[in-house]
């Protein structure tokens, strides 16, 4: 893997890539400021924030930020949409969004402090010594250390891979402002807990390495993700490897835009492509994020 | 995994409690239904055959009426893998959309939210529902992304929100997979309502739906969505570790009927399963449907020499019918 150069006609066309997909975005913005996962729907939280940070800068991504903000609740935690009403794992996106805006005050404390009060329900007492009574009858034969602290899509349910890796990335943005003990504990068990159920190819899926003992696949998708909330970790060299082969054959253009940007935000150079336009609004916003020229590096850690 | 005996010796108790506590909060009606339910049971060899004529043919022994109805076709898509056979085959869910459309219905769409995936349109690629179906992507709402309602009551929770494309349709159709499930037993016409629930809001995999009970989820969402119809591709279905790694079965079978539990009751015994041993069956029962055999009117195809063993994981073996 070599670190990241574009030649001069890769950018030419990863410049015209981009510009496709900011105008696309543009368009689809509803009248909230928000963003739907598809044209003419609700506005959700998700494509927002991620719409926000492929246009970090512009206008459009204020009017998607004040949107954003109205849908933080007292308890510091955001809700998915304005339909729903209890915090998501959402919130993660927009700690990272508010400290992309360099917003370090009261909404993006309290997120972080919503964010280190959220856990998997299969990390408490009670939940661990059940499903270690389940271990020891032989109706689970999976691995995992529950033990782990990650977190979950919504209160009360396990963790898994992808709300954790959005976690780990708001944290760790968050880390230089908020310096705590806390902080760090918990993104050392994140990162340990999707270490921990790394798939046995070397990738990741939704967050279980088995099922009824037989080896669960990996997706390219969640491996990009994973290799984005892993960002910094020495012991990724192979992971990239596999997420390069996932990016050439996967049909999924999700997948692909979730490769790009976690190659990018690792520093390692990834081939311009040519894709048509999708409607799937996330799916837009994630291509501009991980355009030559967009703003994935507002996914970094260190950004 | 790290807990001590004394950790786990404090909370048994407190476990207890809490399953028990969630047992009195559902919402179940008593036992009530009465009379008999028409399950239609059509043979079909392959997905080649005239699975259109088979369709219409069931949805006519069945005495369904869907003139003027606005119609969600429910596959259940789940994973791709070409060496298997996951989902729901796309000459099913063709047939089905044409035979809805030629029998009155006002409008066919089809909905379906991955458990597993986010990319649903390039899953439905994998599965062929793209590139066969045509139309496939003015037709297709992905579930999982849709605008959402809340429903009050779900299990042990004050509400479930759920996609507005489902809670606005007139007849839900579960165009469900006839597999084994291991964490349900089967996975049939009441199961595959999982994927009506968004992902957007509960996440990939919609875990909530573990955490109020496989079972209770089951029997809610049916509930919830009643106003449906099912037909469960039993023409090759899937056997062993299901839903997603077990391995091809062939049956030749399309099951349908109004009654789900009485579709999958049937399915059951096809498979070689006892419903009266499937958990969400014995919920289901006298409640939302009929799952006894005397009680279900057979029609088409009689059930004796269609049974077909599905191999069954070894902690469900119990489920077996004798």
């Amino acid at each position: 893997m070599k670190p990241c150069a574009e030649t001069a006609d890769e950018a030419r066309v990863a410049g015209s890539y981009l510009g496709a997909r900011v105008n696309a975005l543009r368009k689809a913005q509803n009248p909230d400021g928000g963003w739907a996962y598809f044209p003419g729907k609700q506005s959700w939280l998700e494509p927002t924030l991620f719409a926000a940070l492929a246009l970090h800068g512009e206008p459009e991504a204020d009017r998607a930020w004040e949107l954003a903000s109205s849908w933080q609740q007292k308890d510091g935690g955001w809700r998915p949409s304005a339909e729903v009403g209890f915090p998501h794992e959402s919130t993660a996106l927009a700690v990272t969004v508010a400290a992309s805006r360099g917003e370090f005050g009261g909404p993006f404390q309290s997120g972080v402090q919503w964010l280190l009060g959220a856990a998997g329900v299969e990390s408490r007492l009670y939940k661990r010594a059940i499903l270690r009574v389940g271990s020891m009858l032989g109706m689970l034969e999976d691995q995992r250390d529950y033990s782990l602290e990650a977190w979950p899509w919504k209160l009360e349910t396990a963790s898994w891979v992808e709300p954790t890796c959005h976690a780990l990335v708001a944290l760790k943005k968050a880390a230089p402002k908020i310096p705590s003990k806390e902080l760090r504990e918990r993104v050392r068990l994140g990162e340990e807990m999707l270490l921990n159920v790394r798939c046995v190819d070397g990738g990741w899926n939704y967050g279980n390495r088995t099922a009824r003992g037989d080896e669960l696949r990996s997706y390219p998708e969640t491996t990009g993700i994973a290799l984005v909330g892993l960002q910094g970790r020495p012991e990724l060299g192979p992971a990239f490897d596999l997420a390069a082969g996932m990016l050439r054959e996967t049909s999924s253009p999700m997948a692909r835009a979730w490769l790009t940007i976690a190659m990018r935000v690792n520093g390692i150079s990834v081939p311009a492509h040519e894709a048509s336009l999708t409607p799937d609004v996330l799916i837009t916003a994630l291509e501009a994020l991980g355009a030559p020229e967009g703003n994935h590096s507002l996914l970094k850690a260190a950004a | 995994m790290k807990i001590t005996r004394r950790e786990l010796l404090t909370v048994a108790g407190a476990a207890a409690l809490g399953g028990y506590a969630a047992w009195d909060a559902r919402r179940l009606a008593p036992r009530k239904l009465a009379g008999k339910s028409a399950v239609a049971v059509v043979k079909a060899a392959s997905y080649t055959e005239d699975l259109a004529a088979k369709i219409t043919a069931g949805i006519h022994e069945c005495g369904l009426d869907v003139r003027g109805l606005k119609v969600l076709l429910k596959p259940n898509l789940v994973e791709f893998d070409p060496n298997t056979c996951i989902n729901t085959n796309v000459a099913v869910i063709a047939a089905a959309y044409e035979t809805f459309l030629r029998l009155g219905a006002a409008e066919v769409l089809i909905g379906e939210g991955p458990g597993h995936r986010r990319d649903t349109y390039a899953l439905a690629e994998l599965a062929r529902y793209r590139t066969d179906l045509e139309h496939f992507d003015s037709l297709f709402v992905d579930l999982n992304r849709d605008d959402v309602s809340p429903v009050m009551g779900f299990g042990d929770r004050d509400r479930i929100y759920l996609p507005n494309t489902a809670l606005r349709a007139d007849l839900v159709v579960s165009l469900a997979k006839m597999k084994t499930h291991h964490w349900a037993g089967a996975t049939l016409s009441m199961k595959n309502f999982f994927g009506l629930v968004p992902g957007a809001v509960y996440g990939w995999p919609k875990n909530e739906l573990h955490q109020v009970g496989i079972p209770e989820s089951i029997v809610e969402l049916t509930r919830i969505f009643h106003r449906s119809f099912a037909i469960v591709d039993g023409i090759v279905g899937m056997e062993g570790n299901g839903p997603i790694q077990g391995t091809p079965k062939q049956v030749g079978v399309l099951v349908m009927g109004s009654d789900l539990p009485a579709v999958d009751a049937t399915c059951c015994r096809i498979m070689g399963i006892d419903p009266d041993k499937v958990e969400y069956l014995q919920m289901a029962a006298d409640r939302l449907g009929i799952t006894e055999e005397s009680r279900i009117e057979q029609r088409g195809e009689p059930l004796q020499g269609l049974r077909t063993n599905f191999q069954l994981v070894k902690q469900f073996q119990q489920l077996r019918l004798a």
